[in-house]
């Protein structure tokens, strides 16, 4: 990274290839839209090479890159509010794993996810997925450590109760509450 | 332990951070408690959420996007390394295949047909079609980069910014165009795009006043930064009211104030 800060435009190469992936999971995890992830995933990109300067030398770069990641939607929410946060098509396929068992888990995980409040689920993801400490989120959010711990706590709990009543339900009557709950389908929804 | 004690614990000790005498007291509770358990298994259950892969044209929208960023600092910066040559030759692959381009580039084929054709009958008045042709391309540059401005996509947007930075002199409906990205387009990264190619075109005071108006209007703290900085280095001392108008907004975020008080330092 701090080739990349001292100007050296290749470098940020490296840290694309390093970085892409981790950011487009927790944008589509976050926003379950493929499409739109990619594009923050450019924006944030774009925003480390114009503001690589204001990176500090000796600091976390993975903190810095999800600020400026959260930083990229936030911006972007401001303008569009989200349309597809519960439709299901536009969530990321379900990939084969190693049973059907644990594929319909997934399945099921990745509904409740969904379900879950924006802000409790980015809480979950940063510190399960994106290997951010709890003192890394509460810098990143702006809050007391303490309150992160909670609000981990509270997402787990909730996305527990929600999984466990989703595994209760018959796949036809989940399919049709799900539709109950989504919003009306919007198109057009580019950056 | 109760249920409310571990509540503050249990993130630390999920992702391992958490000290060994803590974890004892955890686990214990862990073993008690069902729903504790629960919340445990649901977090390891988390690893089977599959990983995606971003698609291939992603790394080479970010490669594009690298390229368009070097060559617009080159062309600034009028170095003498070999970047700039290598980043118009690649521009010149990228905008034939983008359909705005395949219309600029069959058109540019037809009027060289047709200079062509009247080289041979009229070969005295080489020299007025040779400057006539050039004209025609400049103007057609110029249209093609308009039509990709109001292109529904941002990257679409974005090279279209990045095609006005070839041209010299732009023509004043683009110039006009560019102003108006600036202030209106929904993407961050077009307007700090817009808002670079701009500044190739200090010398007109009609941009000078659309940076400082574009101050009031943006709500993207990255952009008012970039604008700031701008007007800094255009040593712009009639952008100082518009900066002080800027920090009097009480909803201004603090790094921004701070950097327009920077700038009113450096102006005054």
């Amino acid at each position: 990274m701090l080739q990349v800060r001292n100007g050296a435009g290749e470098t940020l190469g490296v840290l694309f290839d390093r970085y892409q992936t981790p950011l487009f999971n927790f944008y589509c995890r976050l926003t379950g839209n493929r499409s739109l992830s990619e594009d923050l995933v450019q924006e944030v990109f774009l925003r480390i090479l114009r503001y690589r300067q204001s990176y500090q030398p000796g600091t976390p770069f993975r903190a810095w890159i999800y600020q400026i990641a959260r930083n990229a939607r936030i911006d972007h929410f401001r303008k569009t509010r989200p349309q597809t946060e519960l439709e299901p098509e536009m969530l990321p396929p379900v990939l084969p794993t190693d049973s059907a068992q644990e594929q319909q888990e997934a399945a099921l995980l990745n509904s409740a996810l969904m379900r879950l409040p924006e802000e409790k689920r980015e809480v979950l993801l940063l510190s399960r997925f994106q290997e951010l400490k709890c003192e890394e989120i509460a810098r990143l959010v702006g809050c007391e450590v303490t309150t992160v711990r909670v609000r981990i706590h509270r997402a787990l709990q909730e996305l527990r109760q929600i999984f466990r009543q989703l595994e209760r339900t018959p796949a036809q009557s989940r399919a049709a509450g799900a539709a109950q709950h989504l919003p009306p389908r919007r198109l057009g929804n580019e950056v | 332990m109760k249920c409310e004690q571990i509540a503050g614990l249990l993130p630390d000790y999920l992702q391992g951070t958490v000290p060994s005498e803590r974890e004892k007291q955890i686990e214990e509770h862990l073993a008690e408690c069902a729903e504790c358990r629960d919340d445990v298994a649901i977090w390891n259950k988390l690893v089977l959420l599959p990983t995606e892969q971003p698609s291939l044209a992603s790394r080479e929208r970010f490669d594009a996007l690298l390229e368009a960023y070097r060559s617009g600092r080159d062309d600034r910066a009028i170095t003498s390394s070999t970047l700039p040559r290598r980043a118009s030759f690649w521009d010149t692959f990228r905008w034939m295949r983008s359909p705005a381009g395949a219309v600029a580039w069959s058109m540019a084929l037809v009027i060289l047909g047709v200079f062509a054709g009247s080289r041979i009958n009229t070969s005295d008045s080489h020299q007025q079609d040779l400057a006539a042709m050039h004209s025609e391309l400049t103007n057609m540059r110029q249209l093609v980069a308009l039509s990709m401005l109001q292109e529904q996509s941002a990257s679409g947007r974005l090279e279209g910014v990045t095609w006005t930075r070839r041209e010299g002199q732009l023509d004043p409906q683009v110039l006009s165009a560019l102003m108006h990205t600036l202030r209106y387009d929904p993407s961050v990264d077009v307007r700090l795009a817009a808002l670079d190619a701009l500044s190739r075109h200090s010398g007109q005071p009609q941009v000078r006043s659309s940076v400082a108006d574009a101050l009031q209007e943006q709500q993207s703290p990255l952009v008012q930064v970039a604008l700031i900085d701008q007007l800094v280095e255009w040593r712009d001392s009639q952008a100082a009211p518009h900066l002080q108008k800027l920090r009097q907004d009480p909803n201004l975020n603090p790094t921004v104030r701070q950097r327009a008080d920077w700038a009113i330092s450096k102006l005054n």
